[in-house]
């Protein structure tokens, strides 16, 4: 692995060509150029799903704010931070170890149960299969199975259902193979309905278990 | 209106999930987990450091730190993830996730090297409660894919 500090004067030799290369054409600068033992480099970059969200970077001087990808801000003390645009290769060159150190997304499923029962429904028992894969091609995973119900019946016995429904989620896991230790279960009954109904309505959409696996 | 409900819809799951009732909890008052862990890699708790390995707790109030060759990636409760690089240091200054309650506070410190940041629940919920920062910057998220460098 290239030691960082050998990338910086790098980057300023990059950082020359590349002023030297679009001078006329005026654009975004390319490289961050030398990062300062007393500052930062804070760069976005695009979310997982596509899109990019924003960051702003301050300092006691000022603000600069990250809006596109790969916008940078080289931070040095006392100066006011700006923004340049930097390479996919930079980015990989300055980050990629901790990039690739990064979990990957947790990921959740929703399995749907028969009106008061703790049954799942045949659409939600295929789902089990993919549940498990997913859980086992994790290094350390953990498995959170929350309980839900519609508005049928009392707040607390839908707390009760709730629960029943996700133990029972929770020993059918355990019982295909996840160690028990990593999967936890709990209830919200009817206080966080998928569908909003009025009290008393029946709603298989409402009648679920969800299950986030980290 | 049909966004509107999904809207809703990831909301309800993003409550759902991180409950604080929880019936089988392992180590409730854990902010989160090691996933990876490669090379050195440490958790220094309360001044004593330990190595550290895939599935570890991660308190509020630790520092994750590598060596030359190590990298660690932390998953904390709320989604949030937190990655390092070599020879590098991030605190976990503050971890509160309590949705149902609407306490969520997180404060992560990049103290030296690289560090990437994908944010969780908590910068969705709440941006104003997430608070990132470097010695040399403070970074505020709006749901965000961050990579930090702290010193050249």
């Amino acid at each position: 692995m290239t030691d960082p500090r050998t990338i910086a004067p790098r980057l300023v030799v990059l950082g020359l060509a590349a002023a030297a290369a679009f001078a006329a054409a005026c654009g975004p600068k390319n490289v961050a150029g030398p990062i300062r033992p007393d500052g930062a480099l804070i760069v976005l970059l695009p979310d997982e799903d596509g899109s990019t969200g924003r960051a702003s970077v301050s300092n006691p001087a000022g603000t600069a704010d990250l809006t596109a990808p790969r916008n940078a801000s080289n931070v040095a003390p006392n100066q006011r931070p700006g923004v340049v645009t930097m390479s996919e290769a930079d980015v990989k060159r300055l980050f990629g170890d901790a990039l690739e150190a990064l979990p990957p997304a947790p990921q959740s499923f929703t399995l749907y149960f028969r009106f008061e029962s703790d049954e799942l429904t045949e659409e939600s028992k295929a789902l089990v299969p993919k549940i498990l894969a997913t859980v086992k091609g994790r290094s350390a995973p953990e498995v959170v199975v929350v309980g839900h119900t519609d508005t049928m019946g009392t707040p607390s016995a839908n707390f009760a259902l709730g629960l029943k429904r996700a133990v029972a989620v929770r020993e059918l896991l355990v019982a295909s193979g996840l160690d028990a230790a990593t999967v936890e279960a709990t209830s919200l009954g009817e206080s966080f309905l998928l569908i909003q109904t009025p009290n008393d309505t029946p709603e298989p959409r409402n009648r679920r278990v969800e299950i986030a696996v980290k | 209106m049909k966004n509107a409900k999904r809207l809703a819809g990831v909301l309800v799951f993003a409550i759902a999930t991180s409950v604080p009732t929880l019936v089988y909890a392992q180590q409730p008052n854990a902010a989160g987990r090691v996933k990876v862990a490669s090379g050195t890699a440490f958790i220094v708790r309360n001044g004593t450091q330990v190595a550290a390995k895939a599935g570890d707790a991660v308190f509020e109030s630790d520092v994750l730190r590598t060596g030359s060759d190590g990298r660690l990636g932390v998953t904390l409760k709320d989604d949030t993830r937190v990655s390092l690089g070599p020879t590098s240091e991030v605190r976990v200054d503050k971890f509160t996730y309590a949705p149902a309650e609407g306490n969520l506070a997180l404060a992560l410190k990049v103290v030296r090297g690289v560090a990437a940041y994908v944010s969780g629940r908590i910068a969705k919920l709440s941006p104003d409660a997430v608070h990132l920062e470097t010695p040399a910057a403070i970074v505020g998220v709006r749901g965000t894919t961050l990579a930090i460098r702290a010193g050249a």
